[in-house]
């Protein structure tokens, strides 16, 4: 077994962090302030770089490269802006990836190219206002009308909605069915009659990622934007979360390592009674414990990344890895914001957006609740 | 068109040094590598000279162990097209001439029109390797660079020097060039950059094979400074301040009468 990053990955590691700390971490702190998302920073430059199709085929503009590289790139840009993270990682595994695994070849080419190339931004819809954890409770739905599908229903919560150009939205079509059978996955694009956005959400935490409702009223998509066959949208829904998994865990992962790295930086600095707080064993102890679980969640991370990659069966790696990294970035910036104490509180530092960012990868995503489910049911079958 | 940009695998500056157990170099062990920061500029410089003429072939060139090699990948995703690996193991041990002669042999017959290095590295700092490199070659060195443009077989290169002035030299190729950091903005390696970067050639080659000089001056000894006494912080207005430092350089200095 070999631990080692590989020269490509360590280079990826490099040119990821060098930009996030150049570019991408000055405006963080306004840009959140502001529940600012700035597009050209934000995703354009990602594209350039050619990170907005990290896994995919040349042939599609990707470049190729595997999931544990991805899970770099998504892990340095939260570093110092959580919200970068998941503008890329909602991108790339909600929307490009579900389009690269059940898209024809006529679908790939003319929807996964600009995503991968970084010229369209993706977003994904399947959450309602009474279908969360309980994705199968879809109201959404598609008739057929000649060579058309006709969609009514709203989405909400969706990342990078208002912004993006492509979507991959799940609806019912076919009202008979029960639950978590007759769903289908289907590619709408912004600007298709019928398709608007609502609400914009006001948040604790990724204020500089948006989060939109999405609003379809008699919207028409051709019969050729169904992705995948009729009837198999939780299939799609579903293998498309377990890869958006790693993208999340990758983004708490590297929120925890933002936040592990204030806090030692600061420990070694602040003085109290004649010292720094760095050689105060309790304080010690509190860092040995956060620089633990981050390290067991990277590598619990890499686990999930490498099965992706290798085309091993990863969900319940990706549902750890998903529980763990979330978790421990919870943890970890909370007890950041009280090593960093008094100024830690306050907004001049990063901990206290990095704890408020840290949250939500507890809940999207698939809850913490829905991860262990998914093991559970997994070992107990 | 051929280029050739040389480069160096230096630590981060940022690390925690020791001295190493002959007392003659820092320890090599639990460091982060990095390229050079000065050669950066030099691989962007070369990078944007081969993107500027159609037909130009560019090579980076690195001393050292097998490690250096992951930072020659950096220059490769940056546009370099090949690299030359020049394996030493003990590079520490090795003075200026000796760096610049092997290079100088490597260079002798490949005919480059431009050759890019560092103004210095970051860690032994001599700032000789570039301007004994063109000695050796007989061509000409422009050093410490902070503007350069190329036309025709000619450059154009602003020097950097004391006092924020600058000073515009103008020579034709086959020339050298040593790199002030500032020169240019090096580019983020892309990721489609950095997965071609394995399929382009790396050879190596000893450093026995190109090393034909002796060494004329080697390193006695590395230290840390020794810590002296604090200085003295002087508060007040300029008028009084200066009074009293005239009186501390007269009693405690031998500086003024």
């Amino acid at each position: 077994m070999n631990f080692e990053l590989n020269e490509e990955q360590s280079l990826i590691r490099e040119m990821v962090r060098n930009f996030a700390e150049t570019e991408i971490a000055p405006s963080a702190r306004e840009r959140d302030e502001e529940e600012r998302f700035d597009r050209t920073l934000m995703f354009d430059k990602l594209g350039e770089l050619g990170l907005t199709g990290i896994v995919f085929p040349e042939k599609y503009g990707g470049a190729e490269a595997d999931y544990i590289s991805y899970a770099i790139a998504v892990e340095e840009l939260s570093r110092v802006c959580a919200s970068t993270g998941v503008t890329l990682s909602a991108h790339l595994s909600l929307c490009a990836n579900p389009i690269y695994l059940f898209g024809t070849e006529d679908q790939r080419q003319q929807f996964l190219t600009p995503l991968a190339q970084g010229k369209k931004l993706g977003a994904f819809g399947l959450t309602e206002p009474s279908a969360g954890s309980d994705a199968g409770g879809t109201k959404t739905t598609a008739v057929k009308d000649g060579d058309a599908w006709v969609l009514n229903g709203t989405k909400i919560f969706i990342t990078n909605a208002g912004d993006a150009e492509t979507y991959v939205i799940l609806a019912r079509t076919d009202k008979e069915a029960q639950k978590h059978h007759g769903i289908s996955a289907f590619i709408v694009e912004k600007g298709t009659p019928g398709f608007s956005f609502g609400k914009k959400e006001q948040k604790l935490g990724i204020r500089s990622s948006p989060t939109v409702e999405l609003v379809f009223e008699n919207c028409r998509i051709p019969t050729t934007n169904m992705l995948g066959e009729e009837g198999s949208g939780f299939k799609v829904a579903m293998k498309t979360l377990d890869g958006g998994r790693i993208g999340i865990a990758s983004q708490a992962l590297g929120i925890a390592q933002g936040a592990l790295d204030e806090a030692v930086a600061y420990a070694k600095e602040r003085k109290q009674f004649n010292t720094p707080i760095a050689n105060f064993q309790g304080v010690q102890f509190q860092l040995a414990d956060m620089a633990t679980q981050v390290e067991a969640s990277r590598l619990m991370v890499y686990l999930a990344a490498y099965k992706a990659s290798a085309g091993l069966s990863y969900s319940q790696s990706s549902a750890m890895a998903k529980l763990m990294a979330s978790e421990t970035a919870m943890k970890v910036t909370t007890q950041a914001v009280q090593i960093l104490g008094g100024y830690g509180y306050t907004r001049d530092f990063p901990v206290e957006r990095m704890m408020r960012d840290a949250k939500i990868t507890e809940i999207y995503e698939g809850t913490s609740e829905i991860q262990r489910l998914v093991i559970g049911s997994a070992l107990t079958r | 068109m051929k280029i050739l940009v040389c480069i160096k695998q230096v630590p981060d500056m940022e690390s925690k040094f020791k001295i190493d157990s002959a007392g003659t170099w820092y320890d090599h062990a639990d460091l982060a590598w990095r390229m050079n920061e000065y050669d950066e500029y030099g691989v962007e410089q070369a990078v944007q000279v081969k993107e500027q003429v159609a037909d130009a072939d560019l090579t980076v060139l690195c001393i050292g162990s097998e490690k250096v090699k992951e930072t020659m990948k950096k220059a490769l995703a940056m546009g370099c097209d090949r690299g030359v690996h020049v394996a030493e193991d003990n590079l520490s041990s090795r003075e200026p001439y000796e760096i610049a002669a092997i290079i100088a042999e490597f260079a002798s017959d490949k005919g480059f029109d431009l050759i890019f290095t560092g103004m210095q590295s970051q860690d032994r700092g001599s700032a000789q390797v570039g301007v004994l490199v063109a000695e050796i070659l007989s061509i000409p060195s422009v050093t410490t660079i902070v503007d350069f443009d190329y036309a025709d077989g000619a450059v154009n290169a602003k020097r950097e020097l004391e006092g924020g002035i600058r000073s515009l030299v103008s020579v034709k190729t086959p020339a050298l060039f040593t790199c002030q950091l500032g020169l240019n903005t090096p580019r983020y390696p892309t990721l489609p950059n950095i997965m071609k970067a394995k399929r382009k050639e790396l050879i190596s080659i000893p450093s026995e094979d190109l090393l034909k000089i002796e060494p004329r001056q080697q390193t006695e000894k590395i230290y840390f400074p020794e810590k002296k006494g604090g200085g003295l912080v002087l508060e007040g207005d300029a008028s009084d301040l200066a009074d009293k430092v005239i009186q501390i350089l007269k009693e405690k200095t031998g500086v003024l009468a």
